[in-house]
């Protein structure tokens, strides 16, 4: 049976490298989803950027007298039956 | 009448003992706090009852061959139990708070320190006399401080499984006390100004990021800490199940069906040990002060690493979040949410405080590992 102040100097070094490890090892787990986070930006940000371009043409191409000229057209169509 | 005789001694009134009595009382309690209280019911209602059976004579349930003995041979001593239920946790959990702010990981490994303080201060119980804890025994409790059930379970059942059932019903029941613990001490550690700091929305985070995520933790652990495999393996395997989308079926069934088949026999393999002649001892009582102690060091630990860092970054992060730090998904990350909207009415932290929360239980799983490489 070994001494309590031996022992507590025994949990004295698990504590301080048990902290330590935590530490290091979730600090590396920050960088590594940093690196992760660059990677995957470079790739979505042309995507992003191209994407509302479509929307914004389709909305803009519409002409509201166009939209007005379909809307009888279907509308008389439908009064035909 | 000799059969009679020998029907009355087979009865339970016959054969009682006080201590069974009293056993079945703390059962009846575990029942009372789950059902009138709402304290973590989905446990304490298992292990409340299963403390019932055990503990009832002639019946045989804990005996060899008996159902409760089985459900902790097969569930518990293999350590199976808390790893099933990891993985539905990894299933539950969504690290996009984390992701985000990567920062938050940091929280979650100060918080930790709760768990290797406790260590320290079960060794220094050994001075006072009837505490005999050796090293095993007194990681096995400091576990607590990671208020992770599974966790804590599971390290139980490597280190020290004589005392499973006062750690296992220590580390639900403070878990189920958060919102009266964490608070005094928050407040406590911070001032009305820091609690109202507000954070700055998170962005957000794409599909890639979350997959690759899991894969990267447990490719560290593989590499640095393998001892930490098993419950950051199962609790990857669960994220990466919920991320990919491709196996929704399996993600459904690890949330669901199958960790709450597994936690009704947890419960009830726990309630076992809360037998008598196991339950009725000093050491109980040793375990359930220096899990309360672990458990506010925690928060403690958390919060003043969040003061630090909230004054290196110039004041972007709230210091409450900090608390999340010790596990307790999501019951953390709402206290920090409460106490925040108590300082200012329109600072919602919950997702900010879900990133340290989420590190949390990667934080104590780490732990966990550190203790089982260097006292397994």
């Amino acid at each position: 049976m070994t001494s309590i102040s031996e022992q507590l100097f025994d949990a004295l070094g698990v504590m301080i490298m048990g902290m330590g490890l935590v530490f290091i090892f979730l600090s590396m787990l920050i960088v590594g989803i940093k690196i992760v986070a660059r990677l995957c930006k470079s790739e979505i940000q042309p995507t992003v950027a191209y994407a509302p371009a479509p929307v914004a043409a389709s909305a803009t191409t519409l002409d509201p007298k166009l939209v007005a000229a379909i809307t009888s057209a279907i509308h008389q169509y439908r009064a035909k039956d | 009448m000799e059969g009679l005789m020998a029907f009355w001694s087979e009865t339970g009134i016959a054969n009682f003992a006080p201590d069974q009595i009293f056993m079945m009382a703390i059962g009846g309690l575990l029942l009372f706090l789950a059902i009138s209280k709402g304290f973590e019911p989905l446990l304490l209602v298992p292990i409340g009852f299963g403390a019932i059976l055990a503990n009832i004579p002639n019946a045989g349930f804990t005996d060899e061959g008996g159902l409760l003995w089985y459900a902790y041979h097969v569930g518990i001593e293999t350590g199976i139990f808390p790893l099933l239920i990891f993985m539905g946790v990894g299933a539950l959990t969504d690290f996009g708070a984390l992701i985000a702010n990567p920062k938050t990981l940091l929280l979650g490994a100060a918080a930790q320190f709760g768990i290797f303080a406790t260590l320290l201060g079960a060794i220094a119980l050994n001075l006072v006399p009837g505490f005999e804890f050796s090293m095993q025994d007194a990681a096995a409790i400091a576990i607590i401080g990671g208020a992770d059930g599974p966790t804590a379970i599971f390290l139980a059942s490597k280190l020290a499984p004589d005392l499973l059932g006062a750690i296992a019903v220590a580390a639900y029941s403070y878990m189920a006390l958060v919102p009266l613990i964490q608070p005094p001490i928050m407040r406590l550690l911070t001032s009305e100004s820091e609690r109202t700091i507000k954070m700055e929305q998170l962005r957000e985070v794409s599909k890639k990021e979350k997959i690759i995520f899991p894969l990267m933790v447990v490719g560290m652990t593989i590499l640095f800490l393998p001892a930490a495999t098993p419950l950051v393996g199962m609790f990857c395997l669960g994220n990466l199940m919920r991320e990919c989308g491709v196996v929704d079926r399996l993600s459904s069934t690890a949330q669901n069906e199958l960790i709450n088949v597994v936690t009704i026999f947890l419960g009830l393999a726990v309630g076992s040990k809360l037998q008598a002649e196991e339950f009725l001892r000093i050491e109980t009582l040793g375990i359930l002060v220096l899990g309360a102690v672990a458990f506010s060091i925690g928060t403690a630990a958390g919060v003043m690493m969040a003061k630090l860092m909230s004054k290196l970054s110039g004041g972007k992060i709230n210091p409450l979040i900090g608390a999340a730090g010790v596990s307790a998904v999501p019951m953390a990350a709402r206290v920090v949410n409460k106490v925040g909207l108590e300082a200012n009415q329109q600072n919602f932290l919950l997702m900010h405080a879900m990133g340290p929360n989420v590190a949390g239980v990667l934080g104590s799983a780490v732990a966990a590992g550190v203790l089982l490489a260097v006292l397994g």
